[in-house]
């Protein structure tokens, strides 16, 4: 941490920032208020030599906090990579002069516009202090990886390969989970080249399962410890010092430090005595895929017979979909995805056992996506499986007999077929553990009624897996039907709890194949995370920020609103009740900045300070300049890049009363910057963060929501202040929101000039 | 001269779409070097063409923006663009490869201040419009290209055109001497991750594509709906204009079809699920969408997704893979063929027909520079024959771009595997 | 009701697929559809089908032997291929719709009055007699098909167009006297008979 702080500026005259502003004037103000020891202009900074001239310096040991004036903070980014320094950067091209209309009657509101940016940036970096990470943990190299199933043992093989330790814990006493009982699996490969693509085509047809050999692959390897009727009792720590307390078989317990964690705890077959339309139970020859999949096995290559009275199938019928992708109380509202595939794997046991078996598909929609998913449809067909498109109502069960009725939809009429074996394609439901949403509404729901209501909905959720020693809650949360999914399209592995990540289908419905897949990529992230962990690095998004919150106790009033609104569930609370930071679970977003109401809570390079300072940085004018200030606190992944290609594309220009801070999240806006820029005289106040509703697009997860909650509180503010409500507005804004974010700026323009300017300047 | 550092713990990764981002920034952060080489000019592949993701209908380049900042700030990634790999001798854990790079004919100087877009006049087809609009001969590619950095057409090259470009640049960026180049450098392990293009639908002769202006692609239809696209983000046809408020979506436009790709493109169904969104959001009650499939494939989760839009009035849903499509005399595309689903015959009339159609291997199954196990599909297949080479995204099956970068994920963690042995880091 | 159809009824009881899988020409295809339905949409005849190819091939799925079997719709078939062509799954639906027709007629179901059969039939009369077809006596036959008044009412309407022929030489009116046969009649018949052993013996090991 540099003790002694030299301050240095550096001006870019290019690419117009020279011809439309006054250089001398914005050195001046650099070096005069900005406190810079020195201000050096290039006339292409971003150059080579115009890099050098800052390297040079900072070899030099003359800077250690560099205040660029050059162009966004999203332009160059290569070129002004500077390890070691603290760096802040005013916007003088997309931010000023981009946004501005040439000519003289806008030179001395624009030019004050970029005075303004210098003064910001060497406010902040004043403020800013080089990160360093705590050395809170060394690498540790084992994970640890929940499950019983196929999906974990792939998770360890994966991580065993790339020299990782293991610690596989097993809540059965054997390996295998839902494919245990497994007697083929589907291809996993769609046919080789030089297959014709002739109907007579050879196709893949159902493989060994395999599952055997994964067992004794895993058994056998040096680097995986398997726990069998084992528990995670307890798990706490933050990735690379996690510490897990492990049931053995024996009745103990083992701790283990472990780097970081996969959860790939699969899913539970769907209940099918939830199906009794179908007959589920009133007779033995009605059966669940999986537990097909077990008379296939006991036949092996046989006869397949009914379980009733042991008489040889003659017809089968598989019905898709039972009790799924259906609105019913009850029912799983998801496509399972792997049933399709499944059943047609099924009805080809029959058909190589005994061609003149009829075996028939029921389905509203078939499917069977990729390559291999084709040629496996095509495979089953060419088996001669009969596939009608129809929707099962009911199984009627007649002495010996099995009547489905259905619609049959091609032919558009009620009908029913006779068969001897009626097999209900069921789907997943996640092995999940309690979501902490549900555990922490406990604690926050506002009355009492609504603290019973939570806790009734935790009564009946299903016992903790991971056991997490968090303050949020015991498991990871969960995102829709219970799986605990990212929500990011982009991110699939974007976890809520840092170091842990979830693998197959309990993070979503999918088919062992990939479930396979699945593991090696979440093994990446848990082992990403320990080697992160390790250097003190954030994890994704703010991959390799060495800050982290810390906080001054002596200030804190233990509100606990850090602890709650935390998006990662990464404070936890100490004996004292006071907060208990997690530097590698935390993610940077900065919510518990903007959440505490004493301003305790800061990080070495975004502060309430760095902030703070640049709002009491900006020359507010007097009431009768007639030059409001607007402030803008745009969140720096959506709305501030969404300003930067409004002006890239020209066209667009923006008031030149506004004042834009990118902030790392709205989460992190604290309250007290919005009071205080009220205070010192601001007109109006624009908040831009992003979506926040169930298709939310903040990259933080909760923190433009929590954002929301705590500013829907400023209206008490502005009144006692006697201000009008409308000063201070938050926008939902997306990063394509290009002709829409100088609009919105405008239109706090207008509003001030309507309701007049703030009564606060001093 | 071009230098690339590396060695046989270097981790090469062909393309730079979502899928190749995606490996070459987890194995990055991971703290094992990389080269990224993409064919384009810039990073971001067909996710920087799209207008929205499905399901959760947000922007792609809101998920670009943190990618290109993770590849920007990442000292362990080196990223070519304009280069292809021609070339891959030796074996796991120890590989040469030769890349081509093309001239850009413009350097790391420029700050795309854009002066040489404005002082050149000759105007090519805009690929990433899919030639629907016209780009300048000097151009940046897309607003959020990266690198930010343009590109002048070679098809100036030799011409005043080029001169007036090189002259407008105040900051020498304009290089037009520059020469294409070959390099050679080690690395232990490759990520295949060229992705996939789309079918090409004019060779589905009975719906007209190359016959009919207001039949269009699906990708085209991406480029229509995209603010920044060609229209501005109007949904008008090609033909004359018209705003295009009657649609018609036609699935597997090219997939399951022994005529075309035999595979399943797995996406097309949940993409025009998405772009019905487009045109309900765009015209309101005035809109009239219809949807022909043979099995709507909506996987997953995803299903929430067509519940959503099945609650759309506007949005018909028809079990038929159409015949046919002809024009009438205005121009209007005619659907013709049979609702399967209680037989009944339809000849409808839209404004504009959308072919969703399917994904195919951007590679050629016999241009691979490196031996390596296809299907007859030609996607890549994980194979212990492969060595160190792993497929990631499309490369290896059609995937939507989630499962793209899931794949891609754990493609990362393989190619790892084998430095990490290279290393022996493994043991 | 033929004794072959009760004896097929009989032999295939519920399970009509298989009936055709194992007696209809390339009916062991009827199961790859998909029931896309490009091929209902592609017949240049499809509209006035009762049940165009890809309902049928439901139809036979779900057991409509009756129905299917006394239906006229494979009859309206015009061998154009357009379906084959657009199949996406590669069946030899042309083939399955002239199988399903044939194996109707086997057993009997055909209508009386189909056209097409009709038609059919005397095509195959008239080859068989000189191993070509007399397109004279073919279309004259074709002409009375239903009867002598009708016959004489379409000549009349006809003549002119026949005269055109007699004129240009399309039409050799000769031809009524006989005809000329193909070169080697015998050899012909010969083939004919062969190819009617292997159908026999097909048909034998399937039952119809």
């Amino acid at each position: 941490m540099a003790v002694d702080k030299k301050f240095a500026g550096y001006l870019c005259t290019g690419c117009g920032i020279g011809e439309r502003l006054d250089a001398k004037q914005l050195t001046m103000v650099a070096t005069r208020e900005g406190k810079m020891a020195s201000c050096k202009s290039h006339p292409m900074l971003c150059s080579a030599e115009g890099v050098q001239l800052i390297r040079d310096d900072v070899a030099a040991g003359n800077a250690t906090h560099v205040m660029i004036a050059a162009c966004s903070r999203r332009a160059k980014m290569e070129a002004f990579n500077f390890t070691d320094i603290a760096m802040s950067r005013a916007n003088l091209r997309e931010g000023v002069i981009w946004l501005r209309p040439e000519g003289d009657e806008h030179q001395e509101t624009t030019q004050e516009m970029a005075d303004d940016y210098v003064r910001m940036a060497c406010a902040e970096v004043r403020f800013m202090t080089v990160p360093s990470g705590s050395g809170e943990q060394s690498l540790n190299r084992n994970l640890l990886v929940v499950g019983n199933g196929v999906t974990a043992m792939a998770s360890a093989l994966e991580a065993a390969k790339a020299g990782y330790g293991v610690h596989l814990v097993c809540d059965e006493g054997v390996l295998g989970g839902v494919y245990k009982d497994l007697y083929k699996r589907v291809p996993f490969r769609a046919a080789p080249p030089g297959v014709s693509n002739a109907r007579t085509a050879p196709l893949p047809q159902p493989e060994e399962p395999g599952i055997a050999e994964m067992i004794a692959e895993v058994q056998a390897n040096p680097r995986i410890s398997v726990h069998l009727n084992a528990k995670v009792t307890k798990t706490s720590g933050a990735p690379g010092r996690f510490s897990a307390d492990i049931s053995t078989e024996s009745g103990g317990t083992v701790t283990e430090n472990i780097g970081a964690i996969v959860q790939a705890t699969d899913y539970k077959p769907y209940d099918a005595k939830r199906l009794p339309e179908f007959a589920y139970g009133k007779t033995p020859d009605v059966v669940t895929n999986f537990e097909m999949e077990k008379l296939a096995k006991a036949a092996n290559g046989g006869p397949l017979k009914r379980p009733s009275d042991g008489k040889e199938v003659k017809a089968v019928a598989f019905i898709q979909c039972a009790g799924q992708r259906s609105e019913q109380e009850g029912h799983l509202p998801y496509c399972s995805g792997f049933c399709c595939t499944e059943s047609i794997k099924q009805a080809m046991y029959f058909k190589a056992q005994n061609p003149d078996c009829d075996a028939t598909v029921l389905f509203d929609d078939l499917r069977t996506p990729g390559a291999a998913g084709e040629d496996f449809y095509r495979a089953g067909q060419q088996a001669q499986v009969t596939f009608s498109k129809g929707k099962a109502s009911e199984v009627v069960v007649e002495g010996g007999k099995l009547t489905v009725k259905f619609k049959d939809l091609i032919l558009n009429e009620d009908t029913a077929m006779e068969c001897d074996l009626v097999v209900l394609a069921t789907g997943q439901v996640p092995n999940t553990g309690p979501d902490p949403y549900a555990q922490l509404a406990v604690d926050e729901a506002p009355t009492e009624e609504e603290k019973e209501a939570a806790r009734r909905a935790l009564a009946v959720a299903p016992p903790s897996i991971l056991n997490l020693d968090y303050r949020q809650g015991t498991d990871l949360p969960q995102l829709k039907h219970g799986f605990v999914d990212s929500h990011f399209i982009c991110f699939p592995y974007e976890t809520r709890r840092t170091g842990i990540y979830a693998a197959g289908p309990v993070r979503r419905p999918m088919d062992m194949k990939q479930a396979i897949d699945d593991a090696a990529g979440a093994t990446l992230k848990a082992i990403q995370a320990a080697e992160n962990a390790a250097l003190g690095a954030g994890a994704h998004p703010r991959v390799g920020d060495l800050s982290y919150p810390t906080f001054r106790k002596e200030g804190c009033t233990q509100c606990k609103r850090c602890t709650v609104e935390c998006p990662f569930g990464a404070i936890n609370e100490d004996e004292q009740k006071y907060p208990q930071f997690n530097e590698a679970r935390c993610r940077r977003c900065g919510t518990c900045m903007g959440a505490c109401p004493v301003r305790v809570i800061s990080f070495e390079n975004y502060s309430i300070e760095t902030v703070g300072q640049q709002i009491k940085a900006v020359d507010v004018p007097d009431e009768f300049s007639e030059k409001p200030r607007l402030l803008v606190l745009a969140c720096e992944n959506d709305a501030y890049p969404a300003l930067d290609m409004a002006a890239q594309a020209g066209g667009s220009t923006i008031s030149p009363f506004a004042r834009v801070i990118p902030v790392r999240c709205l989460g992190s806006v604290n309250l007290n910057w919005i009071t205080d820029a009220l205070n010192s005289g601001y007109d109006g106040i624009i908040l831009m963060g992003c979506r926040r509703d169930d298709d939310y697009q903040c990259h933080f997860v909760r923190g433009s929501k929590m954002a929301a909650e705590r500013l829907s509180k400023v209206g008490d503010t502005l009144q006692q202040l006697r201000l009008e409500t409308e000063r201070v507005v938050v926008y939902e804004v997306a990063i394509t929101d290009v002709q829409r974010v100088p609009l919105l700026i405008n239109d706090m323009a207008a509003t001030v000039e309507k309701i007049g300017m703030s009564p606060f300047k001093f | 001269m071009t230098e690339v550092v590396a060695t046989n713990e270097t981790i090469l990764v062909v393309g730079g779409g979502i899928s190749g981002m995606t490996a070459a920034l987890e194995a990055a952060e991971t703290g094992k070097q990389v080269v990224l080489v993409e064919k384009r000019p810039y990073l971001g592949g067909r996710v920087s063409q799209l207008y929205k993701y499905f399901p959760k209908l947000c922007f792609p380049t809101c998920g670009l923006e943190i990618n290109q900042r993770r590849a920007r700030m990442n000292p362990n990634l080196r990223v070519l663009t304009m280069a292809e790999v021609t070339g891959i001798k030796g074996d796991k854990g120890n590989y040469t490869a030769t890349v081509k790079l093309s001239p850009r004919y413009v350097n790391g100087n420029c700050t795309a201040c854009g002066d040489c877009e404005k002082a050149v006049s000759a105007e090519f087809d805009d690929e990433y419009n899919y030639g629907l609009g016209k780009r300048k001969g000097a151009y940046l590619p897309y607003r959020m290209a990266m690198p930010t950095q343009y590109v002048i057409d070679p098809r100036l090259i030799g011409t005043e055109e080029a001169d007036k470009a090189k002259a407008a640049c105040k900051y020498d960026a304009v290089d037009l001497e520059m020469q294409e180049e070959t390099l050679d450098f080690p690395c232990g392990a490759v990520i295949w991750a060229t992705g996939w293009q789309p079918y090409d639908a004019a060779k589905i002769q009975p719906y007209g594509y190359d016959r009919f202006p207001n039949v269009i692609t699906s990708v085209e239809f991406e480029r229509l709906a995209d603010p920044q696209g060609p229209t501005g983000g109007k949904l008008v046809r090609p033909s004359d204009g018209k705003e295009a408020k009657k649609v018609a979506f036609i699935q597997c436009a090219g997939s399951r079809d022994r005529n075309h790709l035999l595979h399943c493109s797995r996406i097309c169904c949940m993409a025009s699920l998405k772009q019905c969104t487009y045109v309900a959001d765009a015209w309101g009650a005035e809109a009239e969408v219809s949807v022909y499939y043979i099995d709507m494939r909506a996987i997953d989760r995803f299903e929430d997704f067509y519940a959503k839009v099945r609650g759309i009035e506007q949005v018909k849903f028809i079990k038929s893979k159409p015949a046919s499509v002809v024009a009438d005399k205005e121009g209007n595309p005619v659907v013709h063929g049979v609702d399967t689903e209680g037989y009944k015959r339809f000849a409808d009339t839209f404004d504009l027909v959308v072919l969703a159609v399917g994904m195919e291997p951007s590679v050629d199954k016999d241009s691979f520079p490196v031996d390596i196990v296809l299907n007859r599909e030609g996607f890549i297949e994980a194979d212990p024959g492969n060595g160190g080479v792993f497929a990631a995204g499309c490369a290896s099956d059609a995937l939507d771009v989630n499962r793209a970068v899931q794949h891609a994920t754990g493609a990362a963690l393989r190619a790892i595997q084998v430095v990490n042995g290279a290393a022996g880091v493994e043991g | 009701m033929s004794d072959l159809n009760t004896a097929m009824i009989e032999r295939y009881r519920t399970n009509f697929l298989k009936e055709v899988e194992a007696n209809v020409e390339e009916g062991e295809w009827v199961k790859m559809c998909m029931q896309c339905g490009v091929c209902s949409g592609s017949c240049p005849l499809g509209k006035f089908w009762a049940h165009p190819p890809q309902e049928i091939f439901m139809m036979i799925r779900a057991g409509k032997r009756e129905e299917v079997l006394s239906s006229d719709s494979m009859w309206m078939c015009t061998s154009c291929y357009n379906c084959i062509v657009r199949c996406p799954r590669e069946l030899p639906i042309t083939h399955i719709m002239h199988g399903l027709a044939s194996y109707a007629k086997r057993l009997g179901l055909v209508a009386a009055n189909q056209p097409t059969a009709k038609f059919a039939q005397l095509f195959w009369n008239n080859l068989m007699k000189k191993g070509r077809v007399n397109e004279l006596k073919l279309g004259l036959a074709l002409y009375f098909m239903n009867g002598f008044g009708e016959g004489i009412k379409i000549a009349l309407k006809k003549q002119k167009l026949g005269m055109n022929m007699m004129k240009t030489g399309r039409m050799n009116p000769m031809e009524i006297l006989g005809g000329h046969a193909v070169k080697d009649l015998s050899g012909f018949q010969k083939v004919i008979q062969k190819a009617q052993e292997l159908e026999d013996a097909r048909i034998a090991k399937h039952g119809a």
